[in-house]
């Protein structure tokens, strides 16, 4: 019963948002709305189950124990003198403290997974004894095409002549392989989400697909 | 005389028309084009393939319900072949929509009246045995078998909770809890999702942290799967595979490339791959939804280059190359 209920709601406003590509309308913006409304919903609801209550009511207000909790639970609540002209710069003190503990705890991680790996993949040998063709040439793609790109983003000096002048231009050109693929992904992207809309329509709601 | 000025200014609803009619027709009319697996893929296959029950993956519904058509396929395919192999699965949330997809994924992996599904065993269900001391996976089902229960026909076999299976769900900060599940899982999670105390669950006892667990799932429409690569690969050496919506594919070919990463699934055709692998292996008897999607995915393709190839000949043959700005546009 409720699970056909849920069906016949969920293939209604996604027909209501496809009801877009033809023009703007009401049922369109009800939809929207109806998402925005019902995610802000549910994300509090589990929120509260998963970290509010088993973390922090049932701890301190229920059991009297682990009373150290209340300082993060105070720090937290200073996000809500947002609300307040004359007060809302106490909130200035949560986000210090998330941003200083985030910079701390991230920084040496994101540097050696963003940028050390990264760079250490890039210093490979062009040419391995007895790898076949293909690797090599995917070598030199790779540290060429690098090497290229970088040149393109270096503007201290002019783009011309055979070093600078052909290297820019050379990293124009892998960069816009690598927009042209990425277009290519959004497309076939796009186009995934909409089969998952008509799956959903032709076989869950409707009962045609088999 | 073709206007090409009228052309390009086609009423792009037209054009919908034309996409939603090469999507839907398909569906009907299947073709069954080939699709095959990648080494990306197959290497995310091959390693879940090599554990058994003495390992333990994780699985995380990285993603809110925009990228469910992509990401919710892999989850699919992912725990149905590590369950398929006996292998425990943990899943996790970063978002609290991520831990309600995951549910779902399960319950459609967990619906017996489809055939090829599994039987999910509650936690509660098997505590007698629990307390009988039948903690052992084997010897719990062999128990379990001779305690009356039976497969329903076209079932693949049993789950149980805390033994196979564990929905840890959604924990805010996600970059906080996979460091420190670096450490300890139970300290990160001392329940599991429907408050299940996890350091009783028989698989918890044999997997405490990360560096006890074989491969980490991340299925992502967002940067959210990086959690996994910087504070579990770069910290505890974690084996980490993404399945990413095709948008963010190709962010993340350099991650394989650098060897941060075991494999990808790339959007809906990364899960279609899956599917194949999982089909010629055995692991399911049909192949799922994605397979199904990749026939309009192959023919809206061609519409879709047909459009560009059409467009840039208009737009040359107008004359507009020579020209600031069309007339009008839509």
């Amino acid at each position: 019963m409720y699970e056909t209920i849920g069906l016949w709601v969920a293939a209604i406003l996604t027909l209501a948002v496809f009801s877009f590509l033809y023009k703007e309308n009401p049922l369109y913006r009800f939809a929207e709305h109806v998402v925005v409304g019902s995610s802000l919903g549910y994300t509090i609801v589990i929120t509260y189950q998963r970290v509010l209550y088993p973390r922090l009511v049932e701890p301190v207000f229920l059991h009297g124990e682990s009373l150290v909790l209340i300082v993060p639970a105070m720090l937290g609540l200073l996000y809500v003198t947002r609300f307040f002209p004359r007060i809302a710069w106490l909130s200035r003190y949560p986000m210090a403290f998330l941003l200083g503990m985030g910079m701390g705890m991230a920084f040496p991680y994101d540097m050696q997974a963003y940028i050390l790996r990264q760079i250490q993949a890039t210093l490979i040998p062009l040419y391995t004894p007895g790898a076949p063709w293909y690797n090599t040439l995917g070598a030199v793609v790779i540290v060429l095409g690098t090497l290229a790109g970088l040149i393109y983003f270096f503007f201290s000096k002019p783009h011309k002549g055979p070093f600078f002048g052909f290297g820019s231009k050379v990293g124009i050109w892998i960069i816009m392989i690598g927009f042209g693929a990425t277009f290519g992904f959004t497309v076939m992207g796009r186009i995934s989400l909409l089969i998952g809309r008509v799956q959903f329509l032709l076989s869950d709601w409707l009962g045609l697909l088999h | 005389m073709i206007n090409w000025e009228k052309f390009l200014n086609i009423d792009r609803r037209w054009l919908y028309l034309l996409i939603a009619v090469v999507v839907i027709v398909p569906f009907f009319i299947r073709m069954g084009l080939p699709v095959v697996p990648s080494d990306e893929v197959r290497s995310i296959y091959n390693l879940v393939d090599s554990l058994g029950p003495d390992n333990a993956i994780f699985i995380g519904w990285d993603f809110d319900p925009g990228t469910e058509a992509e990401n919710q396929p892999m989850g699919v395919a992912v725990l149905r072949h590590a369950l398929d192999r006996h292998v425990p699965v943990f899943i996790t949330a970063v978002s609290p929509l991520g831990q309600g997809l995951a549910e779902q994924g399960a319950a459609s992996v967990f619906d017996t009246r489809i055939p090829g599904n599994f039987v999910y065993v509650p936690w509660a269900e098997w505590e007698p045995f629990r307390a009988a001391g039948y903690v052992g996976r084997d010897s719990l089902e062999s128990a379990w078998k001779a305690a009356g229960n039976s497969l329903p026909e076209g079932a693949r076999g049993w789950v149980f909770e805390g033994v196979d299976f564990a929905l840890l769900g959604y924990l805010p900060y996600f970059g906080l809890v996979v460091l420190g599940m670096g450490t300890s899982i139970a300290t990160q999670y001392p329940t599991d999702a429907y408050g299940n105390n996890l350091r009783e669950m028989p698989m918890l006892r044999a997997h405490k942290n990360l560096r006890e667990i074989d491969l980490a799932v991340t299925l992502a429409g967002s940067t959210a799967c990086m959690y996994w690569v910087v504070y579990g690969t770069s910290r505890v050496g974690l084996p980490v595979a993404f399945g990413v919506t095709a948008v963010m594919a190709t962010d993340y070919y350099p991650y394989i490339q650098s060897g941060q990463i075991v494999g990808m699934m790339g959007g809906l055709r990364g899960a279609a791959e899956y599917e194949v692998l999982e089909h010629e292996g055995g692991h399911t008897e049909t192949t799922g939804k994605a397979y199904r999607g990749m026939d309009v995915q192959s023919l809206a393709h061609i519409l879709i280059i047909l459009f560009v190839i059409l467009g840039n000949i208009a737009y040359f043959a107008g004359g507009f190359h020579k020209k600031t700005a069309l007339k009008s546009g839509r």
